[in-house]
This record gives C-alpha cells, sequence and structure tokens, in this order.
C-alpha cells in the first residue's frame, strides 16, 4: 500500500511518460547541471522510482564511496516519505535496499571491459540483475569512444543507462541548448534534461525528450531538499 | 610526575590490525628511552614487542587489551594507550577513545584507509578526539602517501595536510623533507636515532614549496596572524605555523600528515615533536560529567588538581600484584591514603598503592594528579566505574555497550578448571562490559556471550592460558530474539480454589509492537484492579520476557497495555495476578504474530579485485544482502549486511578462496526478521534439542 501511494504521488510521473519506464531499453539518458545544483539528487529520484516498481537499479558512481552513495539514497527516501506524511517506511526502506546495488570506481580505474566484469561478477552467480544504470560522476572530455561502448553493453544487456553531465557556468551553448561536451553524442540520449537555477528554485528543463515536449507543466527541484515538486 | 599540566599528553594509537603501530610504540618507548633494546611483533628473538604484554598476543602478532604506558620527550609527559586493531575487540578502543586527549591514526601507506580504520575514526569523531595521522611503511614496496591522503580526505572526510614528504620511497626511503622548518631530514645510526639535518635535495625542491603552499593556506583559515603575514610577505616564523597548525587540529578542522617507516626507525621523532607540540594537553579539552543528584544535569570538570576527585576507571587487568585499575583522573589528585567513593555502588574506598604503568612494569608513586592516567592497585571496581571525593555525586558519561549478539556453551574439563573458569570468568566479565557468562540451568552449561566468533574464542584461550582452566566448547549460538508484529487482546482469568485460600486474578487489555524492548502501560479505571496489585502484574508479563512462548528466545518491541480487570476481595493476592498477567501474556501473543528476529552484521570485506566476483559470491551465498562495491584501484571492498548465524567459519573459507589475500571485519548492525524457511528450520532444531533435554 505505502509503495502504491510513493508511486502515485511521486512527481517524477509527470516528467511525461506515459509507460513506467521513463527510458526504454538499451537507450541512454542525461542529466546535465553544474556543480551542487542537484544531479545526484535527480539520478537517486530516479532510480528510487524504479526501484519501487521492483526494478533492480544499478548505481555506479565515480565520485562519492559506496556509503555516501547508500546515504543519498536514504536522505532522498526519508524526505519524500516525510513530505508525503507516510509512517512506517522501515520495511519498505528494507525492500528498496534489496533492489539496488551501489558499484564505485575511480575515475582512471573506470573502463567499459571491467564494468562488463563486474556486470558478469553479478549476473553470473545470481547476485543482481540490474534492470537500469545510473553512472554518476563520468567525465565527458572525450565521449565518443566511451559512450559508443557503453551504448553497446546497454543494447547487449537490454539496460536503460542515466548519467549525470557536469557543465560549467561559462559555457556557451550551442544554438539547440546543448553544452557542448554532450553535442557530439547528443544523438545517442533519448532524453536529456537540464537542471537550471532560476532565483529561488531550480528548473529542470528538457532539452530533449522529457515534459515540455509532451506539453505538461515545467517542473522544479525544491532548493532545500532537492526533490522534485 | 609533571606538575605543569600544558606539558602532558594523554594519547591513543589507533589503527587498523598489521598498519604497525605496535612497532611505531615500542620505537617511541625506545626513543624515549624507556626500552633499551627494541623487539619486534611475532619477533624472532622471542621477547615480543613490549606493548604487548600478554602472551596470547605476542603469538598471534595482535594487541588485544590496550596497555597504558608513559614516556617523556621534550619535557613532555606522554601517556599512551596502546589500542587493539580488530574490531572485535571495539569496546577496547571505545574505552581507550573516551580517556584520550588526542590520538595518532596510523595507516599503512601500502593498504591505505582500510575498514577497521574507518571504525576507528568514527569513534574518535563520537569522542571529539583532534588526532595526527602517520603514514607508515613507506620503505614497503606499493607504498603510496599520497594515495593514504587522498583516502583520508574521500573516506574519511578529514582535512589531511601533509606535514612532511618522503625522500624517496619504497626500499629507497633516505629521510623526510620537513614542510615546517623546510629542512630535509636523515636518520642514522643503528637504530635512528642520530637526526641529520641538511638542506632539500634539489629535486624535490618545488614539490615541498607546493606543499608548504598547501600548508600556509589551510592553517591561516583559523589565525588571523599568520593570514596577515602571508599577504604581507613577510618570513613566517615555525612558531606562527605552529601555533595555527595546532589550533587548526584542535578544532580537528585539519589533520597534519606526518610519514616514514618505523620498522626502518625513519619518521618516529618528527611525530612525536609534533605530539608534544599540536596535539592537546588535558587542559585543552572540556570534560564533562553528570550529577546524578541532580537530574543528570552536565557539569564540566576542571583540569585542577586542587578541586575535589573525579576519576574514571577505564580498564582492569589482573596482574600478578591482584587486580590493577587503569585510571583517568579528570579533576583533583588520587594520592595514596586518601578515600574515595565509587559512584556505582556508593562504597568507600581506601587508596592503597598508586602507580604508572609502562605495558606490564610499574613504577610506585606518590599521586596521579589531574589530567593524568594511572593505575591503582586492589580496587575492587568494574571498568566504566566513577570514583570521586566523598560528598561529590558525578558521573563520567556511561558508554554505549552493545548487547552481544552470540554465545558459546563451555564445560571444564575437570574439577580443578571449574575453579578456575569461574575465577577467569569473574575477571573477564569485570573487565569487558561486552563479554557477559551465565549458567543454564537447564542444560547444565556455563554460558559466554559476546561481540563475535573471535571475541569469544581470544577469552578461551586466555581462560587456558591465564588461569589453567581447560574448557570443552558448543557451537556458538546466535543470539536470536523474538517480537510480536500485530496488536493482539487478553483477557485472562486465573482461578484456582483447591483447598485452603484460593486465587483470583482476571486481567484484560492488549499487547501491540514497539520501538522499545517492553513497555507497560496501566489504563486501569475504576480499580477494576486494585492499585495495590498493579506492580504485579507488571512483574508477571516482565517474567515472561526472557523466554519467549514461541521458541524460548527472548521477547523484545513489545507494548502491554492493561485495561480491565477483576479481583476477588479474598481471594486475590500478589501471587494470584503475577499468575493471571502470565497467563494473559500467553493468551495475548499466540495471537500476535509471534516472529524471531536475527542479529545482522555490517561485514566489510577487503580483497584484491580479481576476486571480487568470488568474494561477493560467498557473501550472496551467505543470505548476504550486498550494499555496493567500492573499487579501490588494486584493491576493492564490498559492504554487504549479512546473518551472523551465517558468519561461523567464514574467514577460512574466504581465505582459501582468495589466495588468503582478502580479510573481513565485522560489526554488529540490526536485528531483522529471519526469513521463513529459516524460521521453520529453528522451530525443527529447537523442538529436537527440548526432545534430546527430555
Amino acid at each position: 500500500m505505502l509503495k502504491k501511494d510513493l508511486i502515485l504521488r511521486n512527481p517524477l510521473s509527470l516528467l511525461g511518460h506515459d509507460t513506467d519506464d521513463i527510458l526504454p531499453a538499451g537507450s541512454f539518458g542525461a542529466v546535465l547541471a553544474r556543480a551542487g545544483v542537484g544531479k545526484t539528487a535527480l539520478m537517486v529520484q530516479i532510480a528510487l522510482n524504479a526501484v519501487l516498481r521492483d526494478k533492480n537499479v544499478l548505481h555506479i558512481s565515480l565520485n562519492d564511496p559506496v556509503q555516501k552513495v547508500s546515504l543519498w539514497y536514504e536522505e532522498v527516501f526519508r524526505n519524500i516519505a516525510k513530505i508525503q506524511n507516510l509512517q512506517g517506511i522501515n520495511d519498505l526502506w528494507e525492500t528498496i535496499l534489496t533492489h539496488r546495488f551501489i558499484m564505485t570506481f575511480q575515475v582512471e580505474g573506470f573502463s567499459v571491459p571491467k564494468l562488463k566484469e563486474r556486470l558478469t561478477d553479478l549476473t553470473a552467480q545470481g547476485i543482481f540483475f540490474p534492470q537500469m544504470v545510473i553512472i554518476d560522476g563520468l567525465p565527458f572530455d572525450n565521449p565518443v569512444d566511451l559512450l559508443t561502448d557503453i551504448k553497446l553493453l546497454s543494447v547487449d544487456y537490454r539496460l536503460p543507462i542515466w548519467f549525470s553531465i557536469r557543465t560549467h557556468q561559462r559555457e556557451i551553448a550551442e544554438p539547440d541548448g546543448l553544452p557542448p561536451q554532450i553535442v557530439s553524442v547528443s544523438d545517442m540520449f533519448d532524453i536529456i534534461l537540464q537542471l537550471q537555477p532560476e532565483g529561488k528554485d531550480v528548473l529542470v528543463k528538457a532539452l530533449k525528450g522529457g515534459p515540455s515536449e509532451a506539453g505538461h507543466p515545467a517542473l522544479f527541484l525544491d532548493p532545500a531538499t532537492l526533490l522534485i515538486r | 610526575m609533571e606538575k605543569n599540566i600544558q606539558k602532558v599528553r594523554n594519547i591513543g594509537i589507533s589503527a587498523h590490525i598489521d598498519s604497525g603501530k605496535t612497532t611505531l610504540t615500542e620505537r617511541i618507548l625506545y626513543y624515549t628511552k624507556r626500552i633499551h633494546t627494541i623487539h619486534d611483533v611475532k619477533g624472532k628473538d622471542g621477547v615480543g614487542a613490549t606493548m604487548d604484554s600478554m602472551e596470547l598476543e605476542r603469538e598471534r602478532g595482535i594487541t588485544i587489551a590496550s596497555a597504558a604506558t608513559f614516556c617523556e620527550w621534550q619535557n613532555h609527559q606522554i601517556n599512551i594507550i596502546d589500542t587493539p586493531g580488530h574490531v572485535d575487540f571495539t569496546i577496547e578502543v571505545e574505552r581507550s577513545l573516551r580517556v584520550l586527549d588526542g590520538a595518532i591514526l596510523v595507516l599503512c601507506a601500502v593498504g591505505g584507509v582500510q575498514s577497521q580504520s574507518i571504525t576507528v575514526d568514527q569513534q574518535m569523531k563520537r569522542y571529539n578526539v583532534p588526532c595526527l595521522a602517520f603514514i607508515n611503511k613507506c620503505d614497503r614496496s606499493g607504498a603510496n602517501p599520497t594515495r593514504v591522503i587522498q583516502q583520508l580526505k574521500e573516506k574519511l572526510g578529514h582535512n589531511p595536510v601533509p606535514l612532511q614528504i618522503p625522500i624517496g620511497l619504497e626500499a629507497n626511503l633516505e629521510g623526510l623533507v620537513d614542510i615546517v622548518d623546510m629542512k630535509a631530514m636523515y636518520f642514522d645510526g643503528d637504530n635512528g636515532e642520530n637526526i641529520r639535518i641538511e638542506e632539500i635535495p634539489a629535486s624535490l625542491q618545488d614539490e615541498a614549496r607546493n606543499a608548504r603552499e598547501l600548508l600556509l593556506d589551510v592553517a591561516s583559515v583559523v589565525s588571523d596572524e599568520l593570514t596577515e603575514a602571508i599577504l604581507e610577505e613577510r618570513d613566517i616564523p615555525s612558531e606562527l605555523l605552529l601555533s595555527a597548525i595546532r589550533k587548526a587540529t584542535l578544532e580537528r578542522k585539519m589533520t597534519p600528515v606526518f610519514m616514514g617507516s618505523a620498522y626502518r626507525n625513519k619518521g618516529v621523532q618528527p611525530l612525536l615533536d609534533g605530539v608534544t607540540r599540536l596535539l592537546p594537553c588535558p587542559s585543552d579539552v572540556e570534560n564533562q560529567a553528570l550529577d546524578t543528584e541532580n537530574d543528570e544535569a552536565v557539569v564540566t570538570l576542571a583540569t585542577d588538581s586542587e578541586k575535589p576527585v573525579v576519576a574514571f576507571a577505564f580498564k582492569l587487568e589482573d596482574g600478578q600484584y591482584g587486580q590493577l585499575t587503569y585510571i583517568r583522573v579528570y579533576q583533583g589528585t588520587i594520592a595514596k591514603g586518601s578515600t574515595i567513593v565509587n559512584v556505582r555502588n556508593g562504597r568507600k574506598v581506601k587508596v592503597g598503592r598508586v602507580a604508572r604503568m609502562h605495558a606490564d612494569q610499574m613504577e610506585d608513586i606518590e599521586a596521579i594528579p589531574a589530567g593524568h592516567i594511572g593505575a591503582l592497585f586492589g580496587i575492587d571496581c568494574a571498568s566504566g566505574d566513577t570514583f570521586v571525593a566523598p560528598g561529590l555525586s558525578l558521573t563520567m558519561t556511561s558508554m554505549f555497550v552493545p548487547a552481544p549478539v552470540i554465545s558459546l556453551s563451555i564445560v571444564p574439563k575437570d574439577n580443578k578448571s571449574q575453579i578456575n573458569m569461574s575465577k577467569a570468568l569473574n575477571r573477564f566479565t569485570k573487565e569487558d562490559p561486552t563479554f557477559k557468562s551465565h549458567y543454564n540451568d537447564e542444560t547444565n552449561e556455563t554460558i559466554i556471550e559476546g561481540m563475535g566468533e573471535l571475541h569469544l574464542e581470544v577469552y578461551v584461550e586466555r581462560m587456558k592460558r591465564e588461569y589453567n582452566a581447560e574448557v570443552t566448547t558448543g557451537m556458538p549460538q546466535v543470539a536470536y530474539r523474538e517480537t510480536i508484529t500485530r496488536k493482539a487482546e487478553f483477557n485472562y482469568v486465573h482461578k484456582k480454589q483447591t483447598g485452603g485460600s484460593g486465587q483470583y486474578g482476571r486481567v484484560a487489555g492488549y499487547m501491540e509492537p514497539a520501538e522499545e524492548d517492553f513497555v507497560f502501560v496501566n489504563e486501569v479505571t475504576g480499580g477494576a484492579i486494585p492499585t495495590q496489585y498493579i506492580a504485579a502484574c507488571e512483574k508477571g508479563f516482565r517474567l515472561c520476557l526472557p523466554k519467549g512462548p514461541k521458541l524460548g528466545y527472548p521477547v523484545t518491541g513489545v507494548r502491554v497495555v492493561i485495561n480491565d480487570g477483576a479481583s476477588h476481595a479474598v481471594d486475590s493476592s500478589d501471587m494470584a495476578f503475577q499468575a493471571a498477567a502470565r497467563g494473559a501474556f500467553l493468551e495475548g501473543y499466540a495471537k500476535a504474530k509471534a516472529v524471531i528476529h536475527e542479529p545482522i552484521m555490517k561485514v566489510v570485506v577487503e580483497t584484491p579485485t580479481e576476486f571480487q566476483g568470488s568474494a561477493m559470491g560467498l557473501l550472496n551465498q551467505r543470505r548476504g544482502m550486498i550494499v555496493g562495491a567500492q573499487d579501490e584501484g588494486v584493491m576493492c571492498s564490498i559492504e554487504a549486511q549479512v546473518p551472523l548465524a551465517e558468519m561461523f567459519g567464514f574467514s577460512t573459507v574466504l581465505r582459501s578462496s582468495t589466495q588468503g589475500k582478502a580479510q573481513f571485519t565485522m560489526e554488529f548492525s540490526t536485528y531483522k526478521q529471519v526469513p521463513q524457511s529459516v524460521s521453520e528450520e529453528l522451530i525443527k532444531k529447537v523442538s529436537e534439542s527440548k526432545k534430546h533435554v527430555a
């Protein structure tokens, strides 16, 4: 019951997709923002949205240790539950944990063959079968080759993959509004969301796919909790 | 005994097992002339390091009990507590940290920040202990101090700032560059006792300048004077820089990083300088006690030897001269012949011998003044007791003591062993609050309880060695618990009329799940149960808790509310209502859908990456829920939540499937409901053992 409540009230559903999954299998989504605006918070909300629908999420972080990523989930989950005034969420939290697996890599140690090896470790032994992947903190300096390899992996494993991409304040956006680091690979992405501070709020703006194309109202991140509202 | 409190340091040396802290302590004692030769851990000379005073510790090359010792360096008196490195003995570490003012966090230059370092660091944070980091083993192949500094930042959230850079690494480690004085140091002589100061080698000039800039940057945050000096581009005297570093360290805004190799006698003396210059003296730290007569109001203690005594017994040891109590005096002076009161039981104690300890040797002294650590003889107390001057009612904040999660039955082999065993148990339970023992009447066995398999193993081993008590041990048993999952009502009448005066009592109400262990609420109105019997009802309910009706495990998490009942003018009594409450409990419990809970441990496995898959597989086979895997270059760590019941013998299996290269730590995390299949198995086992007893 609790689970259903949370799914129904999850404002992420306002991202404007009729199906449960925002991203179809084998496709890419991206969350773009400057440092500290709320990329990880939004990614965690997207992951929680999937987990609440009993989807297994593999969260790969190239920035933070396991403990910190784990704290992000707990914080975001408890904030959502608090806002929705839900009681007795401890049991639900326990079930969420079984649908989430955190993997962290050092930036310089991350490679697609290594990721593939880790995925095989998990699936071959029946430890965890991811149905969605979040990759947080991957540098997008020279992304074409790396993303092509990851694309192949995502198609092989039928996985939707979300990336966080850090933008910089002084960057000049290309005519279609895309920041330079994603322009060369934007074709690979089905959805590109940008977090843009507007006054006190943070606007969730769809640069590709997403709510505005579907004619939905604008979405904002609450700057205090970094939750979509 | 040093009178000037500014020149006293109470420090601990905390770290992961095998990061070399016992070797470091040994070198410190050597350079401070407390010992005259150097012995090593697992020493070839059969003597062993001085701080590892227990035979067992020497044999295994690990430090189990924290031995206190003191030494002098540059006119400063340093009391050192050597703390255990294995997580199973965490209570020892916690107790030590409680009485320390500062600490050295020893890290291995190869292994870096490992899971136990994280646990110890969390404990240091809890007690707000400022610390220095010492990156040891820089002479080992694969040593990488830069990586360790990065890990200090990332994994422990410190703000590490190196005060030194190494001259050469691994086998080529020659000396260190001191960033504060901008000099190179080399350690000459057979045991590195002669420090040769020279100019910084040209190849390291740039690196040293950069490191100094970083240091100035961080230190200037806390010192306006230093900031001004930097802005005006004046020469910065070392004293000014050191005082800023000290301030930042005491506020835990910075962790000064020293490095070297204790084993190769490099870098220990500068570390000692760091201890005297950068770590706090007792009066720099605010210590608080609770006033038991004033609703436990917080009272700040003054590090003043003239004030009434407040002291904390943090460690007991059974030595050749009887019970030895390690004590930290926070306020006042404990002198030979003075009278102090144990706050826990109100007993007055006359102080006999007072000593300061040097591992297992001792030196008689007249008094322990405020701020110092010493030892008392022949005082009957438990660890964690507070001693005060007569008339005071202060207690040092009690430490959190976790409940045991594992038990083991022990049976003495003969009569002599039986007597020795009870002596040993008496001592151990006093020494270690997480170690408990009791006698099970049903099985006629003595049961010992503790925090992990190794914890209990070590005590069984100590019984043999120190007390000559041979015991056979049973299979380790997990401390399961029972609890209810839904609200259930009860309405029970206890009625007996078998000649003589009868028994009558009716108790009605409900029970429901609760966060606390047990809550009893009386909502009876109109005297349905006369007030004088309410206490008997509560007692009746409480008597049901130690042995749950489902499988005989202790019941927790129950809230019992009584709201109705009946009594009889002649036949009601305390006994009758106790029996009625017991009946009511059983009636309600049967309907309240009771379940079994088991202890879940947080397990962290550290393994070379090539064995990551097999290590995860092992955890998975043990009903473990893997939280995540952290890749750290050549090594990776896997964090999981695993039921304790599945962890027996894990170390052997882990070693054999990773060529002995992986290690793990385990600590209690929480209690969780056991899955249906396991619950059924438990029911089967319990009923079988009942048959066996019958």
